[in-house]
């Protein structure tokens, strides 16, 4: 059963591989085709040279760039002080952390612009709601990365070398603890963007400009152009996962982001 | 009546030979130790026998049947591994009738064969015990059982006490034996502790690199080494170079000193240098009591070590090792002076390489 | 692991810390607040609303009772629970195969790696580009589409699309399996060599160490990761959104609808709805946790 190259061994990797790279193989080639009869790099040309793409891509950049700081100044602290001092705790914070797994995006949302579209909470058209409803998506992964990333070093010990060399709380997280932790939360920023750039509702209730509403409202319109914006958002998590095995070195986790 | 033969056995991956050459023949009820450090092939014979690995030449015999090419599940050789191997998700009892519910044996028979096999290794109340729950020496234990519930026609242990404890091994190993002999099977044992083999086995096969160096009782293995290799693996021993003087008289030189052996120069020429041990544990103090040979030294350390004292003497630029019992009036000479060391002439062995 | 003895001699426990009211509570408070403000209280509204007649504000089960006896609502349940269900044993089974013939299976070394790598990167492919991508397949203006039918095969005639279904069943599958793939992994390495050799030795054929051995081994695990993919499946939204334009009638599309066009008339079902959704997910995970609970018990 175990004795060289199983032929059904072999039947079910062919299979997956098929089926993992027949799409994306689609997809590529789809973009190619913006001029008739050609392939070209057309529909690429386009998409760089959309306002609205340039708008919303960089509306999307810009709201997960703000939800990683936002979670880093939340969560890092937080992560270090249940460590470090309170443990008592970490039952309660991890399981708030964990809710956001449980409950649906979709319902979390629903509740979130509910509360908030009305008096006397009425920020639903700021962009701080967004920021806030992407933190809470995001927060189980970016808090286990950052918590595993903690749980690496030696909290305790270097929290009272840096206090013995007269070092105050604001050092001691920002010049001591988060220094070594970055690939940790590296990672928890790469599956924090993935999910800003992938989240549908969130952005098209709020009427505010995303790449995902943007590609979803683009497939109904036209062809090439969302194809090229697939490939572009495929090719960005390859690179940022690379980057992360790089820098990371191995320790892969399983970890699912972005809207689905 | 042999039992179990391997002939002409040798294993190789492409242009690493692991094994070569494996000739021996087993009688029923032997137990047999194959003994070797790391990566002498000693396990890759085991799992020959055991049809893990098919041999690259050579056969396996048990009974007179040819089982070289036989499949794993279609031997009935019982083997107990290193990392006990028990199915972490089915009791003691059930680990134990396995085998036997493999072969679809009835219910009855299964229950009570396990019983049995229960009181064999003392562990009557564990039987609805998971393993996860016993202890390391308790899981041996029922691996035993589990390969013994199928009386197999060969038993295989491939170092069944590496992963315990020091005294768990010692009192274990005594106990494998012992079951061994009240069932009379036969029984192959993979080690790489000299003291265990030494300890238990009817005969031991010393390997080195693949390669057969000595077969033989214990008491053979250890008093008449064939090699040097099996005169350093087993037991501590002295192991220098001298001089060949007379050949037909056994005479050799050491560091400028006269040594007289009493065999193993045939064939040597004068002059020549061959390798020779010495059991430390056959030195003396010349004070005590003299001997064939007489040798100058200086102290250079004493070693307590329990029932033994073990004194270093220098001997020119060779140290040298010499072992006696300890009592309460033991005279020690002081480190640094000169004393007079003694040895019988049968107490020099001469290595063949 | 072992039992030997229970004795824990008089080591002395750490002192815990005191409670002091110390600025330490204080530092936790930004996350509380954060916790509660966006995430506490508006998940609570979901079950205030759920029992809150939206004009009166007065307690009622009326809208619970309405979600029930709405067959269009019922069907979305239903239909959301099905595709859950097929593509969380679907995926699990195809990423368990999948897992163990890169590990097990005798192919080369470099398979496990690259399987493993590909999985972290398809599990994280999903929603608006994972729609697109499937539609470049197999649209009828398809990659696929175009080759089989240049083969003289149309699937299209042969009642195959790709928006309804089995067609979203399938892109679903896609971030399912390598999920599995990367969950189960770890348990196929822990079946160790060591049991299929005994099994052999004890003289079990492949197929009896499969059913007395390894799939008892691995079926909790197995089962586990089931339940999370179908929690998985159940909570998308935005691939079914993108590939079907919002046109299949599943629990999330209509939450979703009810959002931004407010399709029910009754804001009290929505919250119903929402309700309704994290029961069905608060089940699933009681069965993964207690099936976790089992697998434990043989593991070390």
């Amino acid at each position: 059963m175990r004795r060289g190259g199983n032929a059904w061994s072999w039947f079910w990797m062919i299979l997956g591989i098929l089926y993992f790279f027949l799409p994306l193989l689609a997809t590529f080639l789809f973009s190619l085709r913006a001029r008739l009869g050609v392939l070209s790099f057309q529909a690429y040309q386009d998409v760089f040279t959309d306002p609205d793409f340039i708008y919303n891509f960089g509306y999307s950049v810009v709201w997960g760039v703000l939800t990683i700081i936002v979670g880093i100044l939340i969560f890092v602290p937080t992560a270090y002080l249940i460590r470090l001092r309170l443990p008592r705790f970490r039952a309660s914070v991890e399981f708030i952390t964990l809710l956001p797994f449980v409950i649906p995006a979709i319902v979390f949302v629903f509740g979130l612009v509910r509360t908030f579209s009305q008096p006397p909470f009425l920020i639903v058209d700021s962009p701080a709601l967004l920021v806030a409803g992407y933190t809470v998506l995001s927060m189980p992964y970016m808090y286990r990365a950052v918590d595993t990333g903690l749980r690496s070093i030696d909290v305790r010990t270097l929290t009272e070398a840096a206090q013995s060399l007269g070092a105050g709380w604001g050092t001691i997280l920002f010049r001591v603890i988060l220094p070594n932790i970055r690939v940790a939360i590296l990672s928890g920023a790469f599956l924090s963007f993935a999910i800003v750039i992938g989240e549908l509702i969130l952005a098209q209730y709020l009427v505010k400009p995303a790449f995902a509403p943007y590609l979803a409202y683009l497939i109904q319109q036209r062809a090439y152009e969302p194809a090229a914006m697939a490939v572009i958002s495929f090719a960005l998590t390859w690179a940022f996962l690379g980057i992360i095995q790089f820098v990371g070195r191995g320790g892969a986790q399983a970890q699912i982001g972005g809207g689905r | 009546m042999t039992h179990l033969a391997l002939t002409n056995i040798s294993k190789n991956y492409g242009d690493n030979i692991v094994v070569d050459d494996f000739n021996l023949d087993v009688m029923k009820g032997e137990f047999v130790s194959f003994l070797g450090p790391s990566g002498c092939g000693k396990t890759t014979t085991l799992r020959m026998i055991a049809g893990f690995e098919i041999p690259t030449t050579g056969q396996v015999i048990i009974d007179d049947a040819d089982i070289t090419q036989k499949a794993p599940n279609q031997r009935n050789v019982g083997m107990v591994f290193q990392a006990y191997a028990l199915f972490p998700n089915m009791t003691v009892a059930q680990n134990i009738g396995f085998g036997l519910q493999i072969r679809r044996e009835s219910p009855d028979v299964i229950k009570q064969r396990v019983t049995e096999m229960l009181a064999l290794i003392h562990l009557e109340q564990k039987g609805d015990s998971y393993p996860n729950q016993l202890s390391g020496g308790q899981q041996q234990r029922v691996a035993l059982a589990r390969a013994l519930a199928n009386r197999p026609q060969v038993l295989l242990l491939d170092e069944p006490l590496s992963a315990l404890d020091a005294k768990i091994r010692v009192s274990l190993r005594a106990e494998i034996r012992a079951i061994q002999k009240k069932l009379g099977i036969t029984a192959i044992y993979v080690t790489h502790d000299q003291e265990e083999a030494l300890s238990i086995s009817d005969r031991i096969v010393v390997m080195y690199d693949g390669r057969i160096e000595q077969v033989g009782t214990p008491f053979e293995i250890y008093n008449f080494p064939s090699t040097a290799f099996v005169a350093s693996f087993v037991g501590t021993l002295n192991t220098t170079e001298a001089e060949v003087v007379d050949p037909k008289a056994q005479t050799l030189r050491l560091e400028g000193q006269q040594l007289q052996a009493a065999d193993g120069l045939e064939g040597r020429r004068a002059g020549e240098k061959v390798r020779i041990a010495i059991r430390p544990e056959r030195f003396n103090f010349a004070s005590d009591e003299r001997k064939d040979n007489v040798l100058d030294c200086t102290v250079e350390n004493i070693t307590f070590l329990g029932s033994i004292v073990r004194v270093q003497v220098g001997l020119g630029s060779q140290k040298f090792y010499m072992d006696t019992f300890n009592n309460p009036f033991l005279e020690l000479p002081e480190i640094g002076s000169k004393t007079q060391i003694t040895c019988s002439r049968e107490a020099v062995l001469v290595l063949s390489h | 692991m072992t039992v030997l003895n229970n004795v824990e001699r008089g080591a002395p426990k750490a002192r815990p810390a005191s409670p002091k009211f110390s600025w330490a509570w204080l530092g936790l408070a930004p996350f509380f607040v954060f916790a509660f403000a966006f995430l506490l209280y508006p998940s609570s509204t979901i079950v205030v609303g759920s029992f809150r007649d939206a004009k009166t504000h007065l307690f009622t089960f009326k809208n619970v009772l309405a979600l029930l006896s709405t067959p269009y609502l019922i069907n979305a349940y239903w239909l959301s629970v099905k595709i859950s269900l097929v593509t969380s044993v679907g995926g699990g089974i195809f990423g368990f195969l999948l897992a163990y013939s890169a590990i097990r299976g005798g192919l080369p070394r470099f398979m496990r790696s690259s399987l493993m790598t590909f999985c972290g990167v398809a599990s994280n492919f999903a929603g608006v580009p994972l729609a697109f991508a499937f539609i470049a397949l197999l649209s009828p203006s398809g990659e696929l589409t175009h080759i089989l039918m240049a083969l003289g095969f149309n699937p299209y005639y042969h009642g195959f699309t790709l928006y309804t279904f089995w067609g979203l069943s399938l892109v679903y599958m896609y971030f399912q399996f390598p999920l599995m793939v990367l969950i189960i992994a770890p348990a196929i390495d822990g079946l160790r060599r060591e049991w299929l050799e005994a099994a052999e030795n004890l003289g079990a054929t492949s197929f009896q160490y499969w059913r007395y051995v390894a799939l008892p081994i691995l079926v909790p695990a197995m089962l586990g990761t089931m339940i999370l993919l179908f929690g998985n499946a159940f909570g998308a939204y935005a691939t079914a959104f993108a590939l079907t334009g919002g046109q299949i009638n599943l629990v999330t599309i209509v939450i979703g609808a009810e959002l931004t066009g407010d399709v029910l008339g009754d804001a009290g079902l929505g919250y119903a709805l929402a309700l309704g959704m994290v029961v069905v997910m608060a089940l699933a995970i009681t069965g993964y946790t207690l099936l976790l609970r089992r697998t434990e018990r043989w593991l070390r």
